[in-house]
């Protein structure tokens, strides 16, 4: 509370005028200024803030569990995790299943599925679905980070992630959404309902791949933050917030899979609006996380 | 054309003489009208009058309702154009325009406004300009508005016909003029009324110029004269005047009045206002008589007895007088006058002229009162009506009545006065109701020409009060007759000078008959004229002389036979009569040409009285009478029709008298035809007149701009009339305002009484209340004197009492003081006794003290002797054992301060103790807080050791997966090449080679094998490729079953083998330098391998005696030990041969021992 007060007192009309997360950079260096890097913070802060991108992928990566707490061993985890990665390719390009040639985003999802031991037998065999999750995600990833190790233990610490730890909730997410749209437009959802359009929205593309290839790497990184710090309600309200703002043409269109369509074709212009709207209304129905800095 | 020609009959029938066919064709005409809005009809209607006269079409078209106004005023218009036609269209306009229809507004739009000022401009026909001046005139106060922007055509139009009448540049005959300074005369006074300021500024500009002054001097300055300043000119201004607001709150018939209103002339000028108090008094005085007269013909006549005697009821008078005095004979030459006055009246009443055509009219049952003998030269008359329909003669005749009334004076006035008017009428029961009822049917006669006779009353008053004046020697007269003459006579003298000249101009029925130039010219001679009057006449008369055919002309008007010469050679005599009785009038107001015959005629029958003159008078209404009752068909056919109607009384007088008069005209012109030309010729040829011919022409124009005018004043008086009645609401509000006033008033003096009788009854209240007060007064100071001695009594009695009171008080006071010593001395009484009583008791106990002393005392003596004895022993007895006691005091001492010094020790003791348990404790805290950041450090530690073993796993685990992935690559590539050899070599090659590897396997480690080939079964398991149970059975069984097994299956088989000796192999190096420990103990420096040792010790139940120490060695080694912990644990995994997966396991555990001994530790250092 006392730094809150020393808070540089134009922190109010920043946020007024639009420039979201001048204050907070400081905040969150000093969080990050702490030996044994408090994780319980860390996950609140970035549920409440965007998080700035240059400290992005390391919070990201200490959230994730990819490096530790204590900065004494993050040279020594990382170092580990890239010979790791290294062993890794090194293996599968033994095997012949990668070759120099072969994109990044294969060679992740070629090395995911070495550690995890589903490697096919082969590479003819067809990819499965959480496949091409992977590799959906992997791809948006890849536009955010640059370097290939940080990236695909990102990757696959996130997808593990959600396999894990949102095992259960992300089933559940349709539902929901369904019903926060009822509260907030229920003229829209009838409309969806009349089309039978509410069970064929594109639920893969939002819930399980959380957008990655819907949005643009710029407004998904904001929503991957609330997802990466435990929050994957956050889906939900994007979601919600793409079908209000797309209402219109969506009551023009009378087509359960034009809708669709449509859906999982947004036109890109306008996302990081929709997500900051996404982010009010997410703040709206569940509350803002406490604010623990 | 059916229509057409149907139309074309119906206008032959709209003339019909049955009076049922005309009602019905005019019905139908005017349907058509209603149903119909096209011009045809109009325009027809147009052309059929302006061919035929036709009556019933002027009355259509003169109704025409709104739709119809255009074209009616078009074809007018139409027709003006043309010459020949202009004259009967401007009087049709004329007709229409006084009905004042409802679409008068429209005029001044139409185009026939234009076209008549442009006639107006540019005519030379005098009737035509008179007439449509008098249109004009008739049309300006219905467009006041609206008329304006023509305000300088009216006023070119007035500038040119003025100076027409001048200069008369058409050298048309005078008496036409005289028509045309009447109209211009009344179109200055409407223009000057209307628009003053522009006029005046009009006349200002037009006469200054010097060719128009002479035109000024000799017309437009008269007509000055007798108009006063108009208010407008003083407070209004040219643009004020043409403002619509002022006209829009003035109705047709205030504008009339308006411009009346500034007219000096008493006869045109209202008397609404107090403009002219002089007038308006005269006008008060007469107008009794102006009513009356309306009444009757009669009363024209007798007003002027009227205002003599100021009786109203003159009537029946003058039917007295004429019963009474009854034959000329008996009569003075003075009576002849008398009875030739009722004639005169029967000649100028409207009802004579009406007679003349009509015959049913009054004047018949007049003339019938008066005497019924002698009709038969009067009936002669009337079958020739001649000239006598013409209002000529009516204004010729009207001046007589107040000279003869004069006359009348002087004879019938004691007969007046021995029977009062109101008594007369009784002496005559079977009259009353034929006066009454010949006034009412005069009454209506007497509407159409109200005009003449008011004139004729006004004009004639002043000269009738100038005879009064002469006469008033000779004549004996009541006081109020004198009175009122007076009065009368100085109103009229003071106005006679205007007067006079008024006549001549105001009223157009004097100017009709009477040449207005000359009364002009004559003005000076109305004094004299006034005094003299039968003797200025000659003079008046000879100064006349011009006139010429017009004074021939009139004079057999004036006596009703204007044909036939004898008739007028007797009737001379009366024309002589009136002249020279009337001269004063005639020269004054009538100074009209036919005084030259008259005064010629005169010369032989002035003397004369006619004797059966009165006869004419009585014989004309009866005739008319007859005329009436019998319904003759010997009259024309228009009398006829006219006469229908008049017995059917359905069309109204006025319509009446229109059509007499045309009807008339029509007739004197078939009459004049009829004459033979000689005497026609010998009458005007002989003053030097026009040619016949001409004259017929001029005649007839004459009499149609005498219609012209008669219509124009008919307007002008309905206009008064409406202004009439409008007045007399407001009289009527005003007298009922009047009364409430003087009934409030009445009531304000009752009350003011009521006041003054209360004033007085409260004085008197007054007076009674101050007496009433001095009894009281006298009474209210007896009684307070008597209060007052009263008072003085009381006091004195009230002194008294308090001295007595004062008394009573001390004798009280002594009885209490002595009361207060009696019980004193009870008290003491009491007192004494007890005292007495407690006295003797002391006394009784003193006695029994005093034995008991005795007894004690002999005691006293007994035990002091007893004590000497006891103290006699006691001497006897001393010891010593002082010795004993210091002794055991000092030994107590002694032990006391020993006792004082231990104690002083323990203290000292105590204090350092305490100190010490402070020490330890503050060194405890210390360890404690050392011991909490120790594990905190610790846990941090271990935290981040943790996280980096879980990397490390990770990694371990990666390098798994590498090397499943590569020992699968690696199976799948022997797979591949076993089948290629498999395809090559034979099937005995391989039994041997399969052989060779059993025999391979078997030589190696049996243990290690199946392990290992456990283990990577176990891996080919999880990579999801099924396998049979029984493989990890023994390898004997598997070498048969091999033999047994498919090639495919042998493949497999063989595959796990190979796999299971490659990592056997693998898997042996480790194991080699393991086996050294496995065996023995781990070294006693490790931790484990102390802890196996205690195990081995445990199992072995060799019981430890250095438990404590082994604790102790434990905490010494913990912390060094602990570092290494991990790696030696790492190294010590693969130790395990068994089970290579719970190696973490195990570590972990050995991790969670570590921490639980820790905690021991710990504890145990706190302990």
């Amino acid at each position: 509370m006392a730094e809150d007060s020393q808070r540089n007192f134009r922190s109010v009309y920043y946020e007024k005028v639009g420039f979201r997360g001048v204050e907070e950079k400081k905040s969150l260096e000093i969080l990050l200024k702490d030996d044994r890097l408090d994780i319980e913070k860390l996950c609140t802060f970035s549920q409440r803030f965007p998080l700035p991108s240059m400290y992005r992928i390391l919070v990201w990566k200490v959230l994730l569990g990819i490096i530790p707490p204590h900065h004494e061993s993050h040279a020594l985890v990382m170092k580990y995790r890239t010979e790791q990665y290294r062993d890794v390719y090194h293996a599968l390009q033994v095997i012949r299943f990668i070759k120099d040639s072969t994109p990044q985003v294969e060679v992740f999802l070629r090395m995911h599925q070495l550690e995890s031991g589903r490697l096919p037998r082969n590479l003819a065999f067809p990819l499965e679905p959480e496949d091409e999750v992977f590799l959906a995600i992997a791809k948006a990833m890849e536009e955010v980070v640059e370097d290939n190790i940080d990236c695909y233990w990102l990757v696959s610490s996130f997808v593990n992630q959600l396999n894990n730890k949102y095992k259960d909730s992300l089933p559940q997410l349709p539902k929901v959404l369904e019903q926060y749209l009822n509260v907030e437009d229920n003229r829209l959802l009838a409309h969806l309902k009349a089309c039978s359009a509410v069970s064929k929205l594109p639920y893969n593309l939002w819930f399980k791949k959380c957008f990655a290839g819907c949005l643009p790497e710029s407004s998904l990184q904001r929503i991957w933050d609330k997802v990466i710090s435990g929050s994957c309600k956050i889906l939900v309200f994007v979601a919600l917030e793409i079908l209000l703002t797309f209402k219109m043409k969506i009551m023009a269109l009378t087509n359960a899979e034009k809708i669709t369509q449509f859906l999982e074709n947004i036109p890109q212009d306008n996302t990081d609006a929709i997500v900051s709207k996404a982010i009010d209304l997410w703040h709206k129905h569940c509350g803002t996380p406490v604010h623990l800095v | 054309m059916a229509q057409q020609a149907n139309i074309g009959e119906l206008f032959s029938m709209l003339d019909s003489s049955v009076l049922l066919v005309q009602e019905d064709i005019t019905a139908v005409f005017k349907d058509n009208l209603n149903s119909d809005r096209g011009p045809v009809l109009v325009n027809m209607l147009v052309d059929y009058y302006l061919e035929n006269h036709s009556q019933q079409a002027l009355q259509i078209l003169s109704t025409l309702q709104e739709p119809h106004d255009k074209h009616l005023l078009d074809k007018i218009n139409e027709y003006m154009g043309k010459a020949a036609t202009r004259l009967h269209t401007l009087s049709l306009l004329g007709h229409v325009i006084r009905r004042q229809p409802s679409w008068k507004h429209k005029l001044s739009q139409a185009p026939l406004l234009l076209s008549l000022l442009k006639c107006l401009k540019t005519d030379t026909d005098v009737v035509v300009l008179t007439t449509g001046v008098l249109v004009l005139i008739t049309m300006l106060p219905m467009i006041p508005q609206s008329g304006k922007m023509y305000l300088h055509d009216f006023f070119g139009i007035f500038g040119r016909l003025s100076s027409w009448c001048l200069k008369n540049p058409g050298h048309v005959a005078e008496i036409y003029l005289v028509h045309l300074h009447a109209s211009v005369y009344a179109l200055f006074h409407r223009l000057y009324g209307m628009y003053p300021c522009n006029f005046v500024s009009f006349l200002r500009s037009h006469y200054s110029m010097k060719e128009n002054l002479e035109t000024f001097e000799e017309v437009v300055k008269p007509m000055m004269e007798h108009v006063r300043i108009h208010p407008e000119l003083v407070t209004g201004s040219k643009d004020h005047e043409l403002d619509p607001r002022r006209w829009k709150r003035l109705e047709t018939h205030d504008v009339v009045i308006e411009c009346a209103k500034i007219s000096l002339d008493p006869k045109e000028a209202s008397y609404e206002d107090s403009y002219y108090s002089v007038s308006q008094s005269v006008s008060i005085c007469l107008q009794p008589r102006q009513i009356d007269p309306n009444a009757s013909p009669y009363i024209d006549t007798h007003s002027s007895y009227g205002t003599s005697t100021s009786t109203p009821y003159s009537t029946p008078r003058l039917t007295l007088s004429q019963m009474q005095g009854q034959l000329p004979q008996i009569l003075s030459p003075q009576s002849t006058r008398l009875s030739t006055e009722p004639q005169q009246v029967t000649i100028w009443s409207p009802s004579a002229i009406c007679g003349m055509t009509t015959p049913p009219t009054s004047p018949g049952i007049v003339s019938s009162e008066s005497s019924q003998t002698s009709s038969q030269p009067y009936s002669k008359y009337f079958s020739t009506p001649g000239g006598k329909g013409t209002p000529l003669g009516t204004p010729a005749t009207s001046p007589p009545p107040p000279c003869i009334s004069d006359d009348f004076v002087h004879v019938s006035l004691p007969s007046a006065a021995a029977t009062p008017p109101k008594k007369e009428d009784k002496p005559d029961p079977g009259r009353p109701s034929l006066s009454r009822q010949q006034n009412v049917i005069n009454s209506e006669k007497a509407l159409e020409v109200p005009g003449s006779k008011s004139s004729v009353n006004l004009s004639d008053l002043p000269e009738f009060l100038g005879c009064l004046a002469s006469d008033e020697d000779s004549v004996e007269k009541d006081r109020e007759e004198d009175a009122i003459s007076k009065e009368i006579s100085e109103i009229t003298t003071a106005d006679a000078e205007p007067v006079v000249p008024r006549g001549g101009f105001d009223s157009p029925f004097y100017r009709t008959s009477e040449s207005l130039p000359a009364s002009q010219r004559k003005p000076h001679s109305v004094a004299s004229s006034v005094q003299g009057h039968s003797l200025s006449s000659e003079p008046l008369a000879s100064s006349l002389d011009k006139s010429g055919p017009e004074g021939a002309r009139d004079t057999p008007k004036q006596a009703f036979t204007p044909i036939d010469r004898p008739c007028v050679a007797s009737d001379e005599s009366p024309a002589g009569n009136r002249v020279g009785q009337s001269s004063m009038e005639t020269s004054i107001l009538t100074p009209s040409p036919c005084k030259v015959p008259a005064k010629r005629r005169m010369g032989f029958g002035s003397g004369q009285p006619p004797s059966y003159e009165h006869l004419f008078e009585v014989a004309l209404p009866k005739t008319a009478y007859l005329f009436v009752s019998k319904k003759t068909e010997e009259l024309l056919k228009k009398v006829k029709g006219n006469q229908d109607e008049d017995c059917t009384s359905s069309t109204s007088p006025m319509e009446v008298l229109d059509r007499l008069i045309q009807q008339g005209a029509d007739a004197h012109t078939k009459e004049l035809n009829k004459l033979p030309l000689p005497s026609k010729s010998a009458d005007w040829t002989h003053f030097g007149g026009s040619p016949p011919s001409d004259e017929i022409h001029t005649l007839r124009n004459q009499l149609l701009l005498l219609h012209n005018q008669l219509l124009y004043e008919r307007f002008k008086r309905q206009q008064h009339a409406l202004r009439n009645r409008r007045l007399l609401r407001k009289v009527i509000k005003a007298t009922a305002l009047e009364e409430h006033n003087a009934a409030m008033k009445d009531q304000l003096k009752l009350q003011e009484k009521d006041i003054h009788s209360l004033k007085l009854s409260l004085q008197k209240e007054q007076a009674r209340y101050h007496q009433f007060q001095e009894e009281h007064d006298n009474i209210v100071a007896q009684l307070h004197s008597q209060i007052r001695q009263l008072q003085h009594d009381r006091e004195e009695f009230y002194n008294q009492s308090q001295e007595l009171q004062t008394k009573l008080k001390d004798c009280r006071n002594m009885i209490a003081d002595l009361r207060l010593e009696l019980k004193k001395a009870n008290n003491k009484v009491c007192h004494t006794e007890l005292l007495l009583s407690q006295v003797s008791q002391k006394l009784s106990n003193s006695e029994s003290v005093q034995q008991q002393m005795e007894f004690l005392n002999r005691q006293l003596l007994v035990l002091g002797e007893v004590n000497e004895l006891y103290l006699e022993q006691l001497q006897h007895k001393h010891a010593d054992t002082t010795k004993e006691v210091e002794m055991m005091q000092a030994a107590f001492r002694k032990e006391l301060e020993k006792a004082k010094f231990c104690v002083q020790q323990q203290s000292q003791r105590l204090d350092a103790s305490q100190k010490r348990i402070v020490e330890l404790e503050s060194q405890l805290s210390k360890k404690d807080h050392l011991l909490l950041e120790q594990k905190k450090y610790l846990e941090d530690v271990k935290i981040q050791a943790r996280d980096q073993l879980q990397a490390v796993e990770s990694r371990y685990k990666a390098q798994k997966r590498i090397t499943q992935a590569f020992e699968l690559e690696i199976l799948d590539l022997y797979g591949r090449w076993e089948k290629d050899s498999l395809l090559k070599k034979l099937d005995d090659e391989k039994t041997e080679a399969a052989e060779a590897a059993e025999e391979r396997l078997d030589c190696s480690n049996e243990g290690f094998a199946d392990s290992v080939a456990g283990y990577s079964e176990e891996a080919i398991g999880r990579n999801g490729e099924t396998k049979p149970p029984s493989t990890r059975g023994s390898s004997s069984s598997k070498g048969s079953s091999s033999e047994l097994s498919t090639p495919e299956k042998s493949q497999n088989q063989r595959m796990g083998q190979f796999s299971s000796h490659w990592e056997a192999s693998m898997l042996l190096e480790p194991s080699t330098s393991v086996p050294l420990t496995v065996g023995s103990l781990p070294s006693s420096k490790s931790f484990l391998g102390m802890k196996v040792r205690e195990l081995f010790r445990n199992k072995s139940e060799s019981q430890c005696d250095e438990e404590g120490m082994t604790i102790n060695s434990l905490s010494d080694t913990l912390k060094s030990e602990l570092c290494k912990d991990p790696s030696m644990v790492e190294a010590k995994a693969p130790s395990s041969p068994d089970n290579p997966s719970p190696s973490p396991m195990n570590q972990e555990s050995s991790v969670g021992q570590l921490h639980i001994m820790d905690y021991n530790e710990t504890h145990h250092d706190h302990s």
